[in-house]
């Protein structure tokens, strides 16, 4: 019982955080959403140990396990859009798929091709008594 | 609360509940859970003559945690904080690299396929989350429910292709697999690939984050010059 009370108030506190987000990205007029905002605002909260991990951890757990769920109503949508998808299928999937392949090879490639550089560099260097930072 | 509010949220938890188990028992992208549930949902919807309309307010109740979930990814990156730190640079280069190179290769193909501007102008933001998709698409001329259902299949795609490509393209280091889902599909991308490992899951929330902020801040210059 007790634990179900923690679940519930850690996903109350979320939940604040998420509002307060959004209240900080359309008082700025930030060109990001709220929900990103919020995300930056908790990992400060953490990092600054302000918020100990320990008063979200469980109902963060569970929430990013179940994340894939709360798209799924939102992908249902799709099912208005079957006459344009009929209409230039072909092309867009074409588009869609095939950008989204290159942008996935040169994000993936790239960032595994610098930071292999970067750890053989750092093991090079710690030889020479310094760390190579960035 | 309706009946059909009440039948279309019993539906949906039941088809996400089964695509999770039939993903644990046969593993393959058609198996992905986030494809699998909406495919068996629409089925069924349009076998009942349930329209998303009908469908809309179960589904309102349903994404409300959605905020809250995405702030909760704070949690992952905190506890990876010291890898993401140290990789900083491979990750920003990999990310420009990346948003740049899906940006101008899906400009381009549509205008290859004498597809619209404005289709263009949705295709541009197809990689960023919703909320920031639509605001960009509308600042560059494109179409915002468009710009939704492109952003849904390319979220999509990454989380039912994307690992199995990455592997295939011998991309193997947890981080930058990461980094490539987070960017390139976003919030969907990001809920498949956290079952892989934590730490692909945070790299991937991050991604995501910076992605977002980045494309609206650029594309609002590149989109014109392409």
């Amino acid at each position: 019982m007790k634990n179900s009370y923690l679940f519930v108030a850690q996903i109350s506190f979320l939940w604040l955080i998420y509002q307060f987000g959004l209240f900080i990205s359309e008082f700025f007029h930030l060109p990001v959403p709220g929900n990103v905002v919020g995300m930056i605002i908790l990992f400060l909260l953490l990092s600054l140990n302000i918020v100990k991990v320990g008063w979200v951890e469980k109902g963060a757990q569970f929430l990013n396990k179940h994340l894939a769920f709360f798209f799924v109503p939102i992908a249902v949508g799709l099912m208005t859009y079957t006459s344009l998808l009929k209409e230039s299928g072909l092309a867009l999937a074409v588009m869609l798929l095939g950008s989204s392949i290159i942008g996935m090879a040169l994000t993936g490639g790239v960032a595994q091709l610098l930071s292999s550089r970067h750890s053989k560099k750092e093991k090079g260097e710690d030889a020479s008594e310094h760390h190579h930072s960035i | 609360m309706n009946t059909i509010t009440l039948f279309s949220i019993v539906l949906t938890v039941a088809a996400y509940g089964l695509a999770r188990l039939l993903a644990v028992r046969f593993s393959s992208p058609l198996t992905t859970p986030v494809f699998l549930s909406t495919v068996m949902i629409i089925l069924v919807l349009a076998g009942s003559g349930i329209t998303y309309q009908d469908y809309t307010p179960a589904k309102e109740i349903m994404t409300y945690l959605l905020g809250p979930a995405t702030v909760a990814l704070a949690v992952p990156l905190y506890h990876n904080r010291d890898v993401l730190l140290k990789k900083a640079a491979p990750a920003f280069w990999g990310l420009t690299a990346g948003t740049l190179a899906t940006v101008v290769s899906a400009v381009w193909m549509t205008k290859m396929f004498h597809l619209t501007e404005a289709t263009a102008a949705s295709a541009a933001v197809k990689s960023v989350t919703t909320p920031v998709a639509i605001e960009v698409a509308r600042m560059i001329g494109g179409d915002p429910a468009l710009a939704a259902i492109f952003v849904m299949i390319a979220g999509m795609f990454g989380a039912m292709f994307g690992p199995w490509l990455l592997t295939v393209m011998k991309v193997t280091d947890p981080f930058a697999r990461g980094l490539s889902i987070g960017t390139t599909a976003h919030g969907i991308g990001t809920a498949q690939i956290v079952q892989e490992g934590s730490l692909q899951g945070a790299v991937s929330g991050a991604a995501m984050g910076a992605a977002s902020i980045f494309t609206s801040l650029v594309l609002p210059w590149l989109f014109p010059l392409l």
